[in-house]
C-alpha cells in the first residue's frame, strides 16, 4: 500500500524538524537553544508518529503522541530548572563551560576564549519574606513593661 | 593390672587449670589484680586431685607387689574420653589381616607411677610458682595474661603427661611449646624477647618434626598409636605400642633399622625440646621470659618432656641399643658442654639456664644406660631437679626484683645482708645442685653415676646381680634375664630381648655400645659434677658474699622480697633439702616407678639391681663436688664480683667457653646465612618476576584505554555526535541487511 501524499508530507516534516533539531544540537553551545533542538527532535518524532499512524489506520501512534506531549511538558520545567542552576553557579549559558568530567590528563577544548565572567553577582529583586513574625516595635515593648 | 576407682579424678587434673586459664582470658580486665586468684584456685585444687590420685597409684602398686613377690606388676588405668577420629573399617576390609590398620585415635588419659609422679610435680611446682608470681609480676600490666598462660601450661603439661597416645602426646607437646613461645616473648614490645621467643619456637620446630615422622614411622609399624590395649571395631584385641599384650611379648618390638629410626627421632624431639646438643641453643636465650616462667617451664617441668618421652618409650630404646647409648652421649656431652659454659657467664639466670641443660644431660646420660636404675634414676633426677632449680631460678628472681631487673652478677654483691631469706633459700638450692650430701641432688647424681659405672664396670656390679633373689627376674622374665644374670665377663649387663629369639638383625648404632664408651661417659659425668659445683658456687659467693654493693637501678629500696614470695622459695628449700634422702633412704621412688607399664618391660625389669648406696661411686662425686666448690671458695668467696674474674686463667679457652663454643656463630653460618640468602633471592623473584607479570596484566587494560581515552573530552556535543554515527551505523547495516 502506498502512503497517501498527507502522509508523505508528514513524514518529510518529521524528519526535518528531526534533522534540523540534530543540527541545532550538535552546532550550537548555548544552554537553552540546545534544549530547544532538543524538544524541537521529539516534536519531529511526534509529527512521523501522527503520520505513520494514519498510514496505518491506527490510533495507537496518535495516543502516544499526547502522553509524548505530557512527558516532555514535565521534562522541560526539569531540564530549565538544571539550566538555571547552572546559569547561576557559572553565569554563563555556554555548554563547553562544562568539561570538568573529561579525562584527567586531557587539555581542555577551546575553540576561542570564553568572554570573562561578570564578577558583579546579578542583582535579584527581593521580595518581601512571609510567613514570619515581624520584627517588635521596642518603644510599644518598652511602655508595656512599665505597665 | 589393676583398676584404680576414681577415673573421673584424673580427668579434673587437666580441667581445672583449663578452667582457670578460660576464666582468666575471659575475666582478666574484670579480676584486674585479683586474676591471679582462678589460677591459684585451679592449680591447687589440680594439685590436690594428683596427690590423691598418687596415693591411690601407691596403694595399688603396693597391693600388686605384695601379691606377687618382687617382680613389679604394671599398674595402669586408662580412661577414654571420647573419640577423637575414626577412620577406616571400610579401607581395611579388602586388606587381609589387617584389622589393626583401622585408624582410631581416642582422647585416652592414662595413670600409672610415672605420670603419677609427674603430675603432682608439675602442679605442685606449678602451685608455688603461681604463689611466687603473685609478688612478682605485681603491677606488671600484662597480669591477667600471665596467669592465664600459666595455667594453659599446666593444663598442657599434664595433658601432655596424661596422654596414652602418641598423637595426643604430639599435640600437647607442640602446646607446651605454644605456651613457652607466649612466655618467652610475654614482654613482647621487648625485642631480645621477641627475638628469643621466636628462636625457642623455631628451634624446637626441629624437634617437632622428628617426634611426628617417628609418629609415622610408628603406625606404619605397629598399627596403633595407643600406648594401652584397645579392641578393634570387630571386636579382636589391639596390642598397644606400651600395652601389656606386646610388654610380655619378647618380640614385641622393631629392632633394626626401622626401631633405631623411630628411637633417633624421638631422640630428636627430646633434644629438641629439653635443650640437648645440638638442638640447645634456645634455653639460654629463653631467659629473657618473665623469671617464675623460667622456673617452671624452662627449668622444673616442660624442658623434663624430653625425658618423660624416652622413659616412656623405654622399651623401644630397649629394642635399639646403639639409639639408646646414642642417648647417652649426647646427654653426657651435653652436660659436660654445657657446665663448661656455665663457669664464665655472668648473668645469673643464664648460669641456671646452662645449669639446667647439664643437668638435663644428666637425666638423658643416666636413661641411656639402658637399665632399670638409669631409667629411675633419671627420673628421681627430675624430680629433684625440679625442687632445686625451681628454687634457684625463683631466688634469682628475688635477686632481680630487690635489684632494680639487674642481673648481671658483676654489677652486685654481699646481698646476703641485704636478702636472707633469699640468701639461704639459694645456699640450699645451690648445695643440692652441686650434689653435697646429705641435699636432694647428691642422692638422684649418686644414682645416675652409679647407673652409668655399672654399664662400664659390669663385672664390678656383677655380684649385686648375684645377689637378687632368684625368683624375682625368674618370674618376670625367665627366658631373658639369663644374659643378665649370668653375667659372662665382657657381656651387656641388659639383655637384648630380641637376642634371645635370635632373629634380631643388629642396628646401625651397635658398635657405639661397648664398655670403653661407657667408662668415658662416666668420667665426664664425674667431671661435670665437679664443674656443677664450681659454676654454682661461683654464682652464690658473687652474688651474696663479698663487700654489700648494689646497682643504681634498684634505686634506694633494695629489700627482702615480700612474703609471697619468700615463702615458696622457703617450702622448696625444704622440699631440696629433705626429699632426696627421704626417696633414697625409703627407696620408694624406684621401687614405685618399677610399677610403671614401659619398666615393666622384660628387657628392662631383667636389669633390676637392689637398692643399694655405692660407697666409692658417693665419696668420687662428693669429691669432685668439693674441688669445684674450693675453687670457686678460693676465686670468688668474699671478693668483690665486678673485680678480675677467673676465666683470665682460661686464657683463648676462656674465650670460647664465654662465646658458648660459638654455637650461634655457627648456625648462623651454616644455616640462618644460607636461609637468608635463599629468602633474598625468593624476595627478589617476587619482586621483579611474579610482581612484574601480574603488573603486566594490569597495565595491558591501561594501555589499551590509552586509545580511547581521547574520546572522553567532557563535551556534550561530542558525545552526542559520537550518539549520532553509532545510530546512523546501527540503520547502515539495517538497511543494509534488509536490502541486501
Amino acid at each position: 500500500m502506498t502512503p497517501s501524499p498527507l502522509v508523505l508530507d508528514g513524514l518529510v516534516v518529521g524528519a526535518m524538524l528531526f534533522a534540523l533539531g540534530l543540527v541545532g544540537i550538535l552546532a550550537r553551545r548555548n544552554l537553552i537553544v540546545m534544549f530547544l533542538c532538543a524538544e524541537l527532535m521529539l516534536q519531529g518524532i511526534s509529527v512521523s508518529l501522527v503520520s505513520w499512524s494514519r498510514h496505518h489506520g491506527d490510533w495507537g501512534g496518535q495516543v502516544l503522541v499526547i502522553f509524548v506531549l505530557t512527558v516532555a511538558a514535565c521534562e522541560a520545567a526539569v531540564a530549565l530548572v538544571f539550566v538555571l542552576q547552572a546559569f547561576a553557579r557559572t553565569g554563563r549559558l555556554d555548554a563547553a563551560a562544562w568539561q570538568s568530567l573529561r579525562e584527567s590528563n586531557l587539555p581542555r577544548v577551546v575553540d576561542h576564549e570564553l568572554p570573562a565572567v561578570d564578577t558583579v553577582p546579578p542583582k535579584f529583586p527581593r521580595l518581601t519574606p512571609a510567613g514570619i513574625e515581624p520584627a517588635a516595635d521596642e518603644d510599644a515593648v518598652l511602655e508595656r513593661e512599665h505597665v | 593390672m589393676q583398676a584404680i576407682a576414681p577415673s573421673t579424678l584424673l580427668v579434673l587434673v587437666p580441667l581445672l587449670p583449663l578452667a582457670a586459664s578460660i576464666l582468666t582470658v575471659a575475666l582478666g580486665r574484670v579480676l584486674g589484680s585479683r586474676a591471679h586468684v582462678p589460677a591459684v584456685a585451679g592449680i591447687a585444687g589440680s594439685l590436690a586431685v594428683a596427690v590423691v590420685l598418687l596415693l591411690g597409684v601407691a596403694r595399688d602398686q603396693a597391693a600388686g607387689a605384695n601379691g606377687h613377690d618382687h617382680a613389679a606388676q604394671p599398674v595402669e588405668m586408662v580412661t577414654t574420653l571420647w573419640q577423637w577420629a575414626g577412620v577406616g573399617d571400610a579401607a581395611a576390609a579388602g586388606d587381609v589381616g589387617s584389622a589393626a590398620t583401622s585408624f582410631s585415635i581416642p582422647v585416652a588419659l592414662r595413670l600409672d607411677p610415672l605420670t603419677a609422679t609427674l603430675l603432682v610435680i608439675i602442679t605442685g611446682v606449678g602451685l608455688l610458682v603461681a604463689i611466687y608470681s603473685i609478688g612478682y609480676m605485681h603491677h606488671d600490666p600484662g597480669y591477667p595474661r600471665f596467669f592465664a598462660l600459666v595455667s594453659a601450661f599446666v593444663f598442657s603439661m599434664t595433658m601432655l603427661v596424661a596422654a596414652s597416645n602418641f598423637l595426643l602426646v604430639y599435640v600437647f607437646w607442640e602446646a607446651v611449646g605454644a605456651c613457652s613461645y607466649l612466655l618467652i616473648g610475654f614482654w613482647y614490645a621487648k625485642p631480645e624477647a621477641a627475638k628469643a621467643a621466636k628462636k625457642a619456637f623455631l628451634v624446637n620446630r626441629v624437634g617437632d618434626f622428628g617426634l611426628a615422622v617417628a609418629t609415622f614411622l610408628l603406625w606404619m609399624t605397629y598399627g596403633t598409636l595407643n600406648f594401652h590395649d584397645t579392641l578393634a571395631a570387630d571386636g579382636s584385641p589391639v596390642p598397644g605400642i606400651l600395652g601389656a599384650t606386646r610388654l610380655a611379648d619378647a618380640t614385641g618390638y622393631v629392632g633394626g633399622l626401622v626401631g633405631t629410626a623411630i628411637c633417633l627421632l624421638f631422640l630428636l624431639a627430646a633434644c629438641g625440646k629439653s635443650a640437648q646438643l645440638p638442638l640447645h641453643v634456645w634455653l639460654p636465650d629463653a631467659m629473657e621470659g618473665p623469671t617464675p616462667a623460667s622456673s617452671l617451664i624452662h627449668a622444673a617441668t616442660m624442658v623434663t618432656a624430653g625425658i618423660y618421652l624416652v622413659a616412656r618409650t623405654a622399651p623401644l630404646f630397649m629394642a635399639c641399643p646403639g639409639a639408646l647409648t646414642l642417648v647417652s652421649i649426647v646427654g653426657a656431652t651435653t652436660a659436660l658442654m654445657a657446665a663448661l659454659v656455665g663457669t664464665v657467664q655472668n648473668d645469673l639466670k643464664r648460669v641456671l639456664a646452662y645449669s639446667t641443660i647439664s643437668q638435663l644431660g644428666y637425666m638423658f646420660a643416666s636413661l641411656g644406660t639402658g637399665t632399670l636404675l638409669g631409667f629411675t634414676a633419671a627420673i628421681f633426677h627430675l624430680v629433684t631437679h625440679a625442687f632445686f632449680k625451681a628454687l634457684l631460678f625463683m631466688g634469682a628472681g628475688s635477686v632481680m626484683h630487690a635489684m632494680g631487673g639487674v642481673i648481671d652478677m658483676r654489677r652486685f654483691g654481699g646481698l646476703r645482708r641485704i636478702m636472707p631469706i633469699t640468701a639461704a633459700t639459694f645456699l640450699v638450692g645451690a648445695l643440692a645442685l652441686a650434689g653435697v650430701a646429705p641435699f636432694a641432688g647428691f642422692f638422684s647424681k649418686d644414682e645416675i653415676l652409679a647407673a652409668l659405672h655399672s654399664r662400664g664396670w659390669p663385672n664390678a656390679h656383677a655380684e649385686h646381680h648375684d645377689a637378687v633373689p632368684a625368683g624375682g627376674h625368674a618370674a618376670a622374665a625367665s627366658p631373658f634375664g639369663v644374659a643378665t644374670l649370668s653375667s659372662a665377663a665382657g657381656s651387656h649387663v641388659r639383655p637384648v630381648a630380641h637376642g634371645a629369639a635370635g632373629v634380631a638383625p643388629a642396628g646401625p648404632l651397635d658398635a657405639l655400645d661397648s664398655p670403653g664408651t661407657w667408662r668415658l661417659l662416666f668420667w665426664m659425668s664425674l667431671l661435670t659434677a665437679g664443674l656443677t659445683a664450681f659454676y654454682t658456687f661461683r654464682a652464690v659467693f658473687m652474688t651474696f658474699t663479698g663487700p654489700t654493693r648494689v646497682p643504681d637501678e634498684a634505686g634506694h629500696h633494695a629489700h627482702e622480697s615480700p612474703p609471697v614470695m619468700t615463702i615458696p622459695l622457703v617450702i622448696l628449700a625444704i622440699a631440696s633439702a629433705v626429699s632426696g634422702w627421704w626417696l633414697f633412704s625409703t627407696h620408694a621412688l624406684a621401687g614405685f616407678l618399677a610399677s610403671t607399664p614401659s619398666f615393666t618391660a622384660p628387657a628392662v625389669a631383667a636389669t633390676a639391681t637392689p637398692p643399694a648406696f655405692h660407697w666409692n661411686l658417693a665419696l668420687q662425686g662428693t669429691l669432685a663436688a668439693a674441688v669445684g666448690i674450693v675453687i670457686a671458695a678460693l676465686g670468688h668467696l668474699g671478693r668483690r664480683s665486678d673485680g678480675p674474674q677467673m676465666e683470665r686463667f682460661l686464657g683463648p679457652i676462656g674465650t670460647l667457653f664465654a662465646n658458648r663454643f660459638y654455637f650461634d656463630q655457627i648456625y648462623a653460618a651454616l644455616l640462618v646465612r644460607p636461609l637468608e640468602f635463599v629468602a633474598t633471592l625468593a624476595a627478589l623473584v617476587d619482586r621483579y618476576v611474579i610482581d612484574g607479570l601480574v603488573d603486566a596484566v594490569a597495565r595491558a587494560p591501561f594501555g589499551l584505554g590509552g586509545i580511547v581515552r581521547h574520546l572522553q573530552s567532557g563535551l556534550v556535543q561530542r558525545y552526542a555526535l559520537a550518539g549520532v554515527i553509532g545510530t546512523l551505523l546501527i540503520v547502515l547495516a539495517l538497511v543494509a541487511r534488509a536490502t541486501g
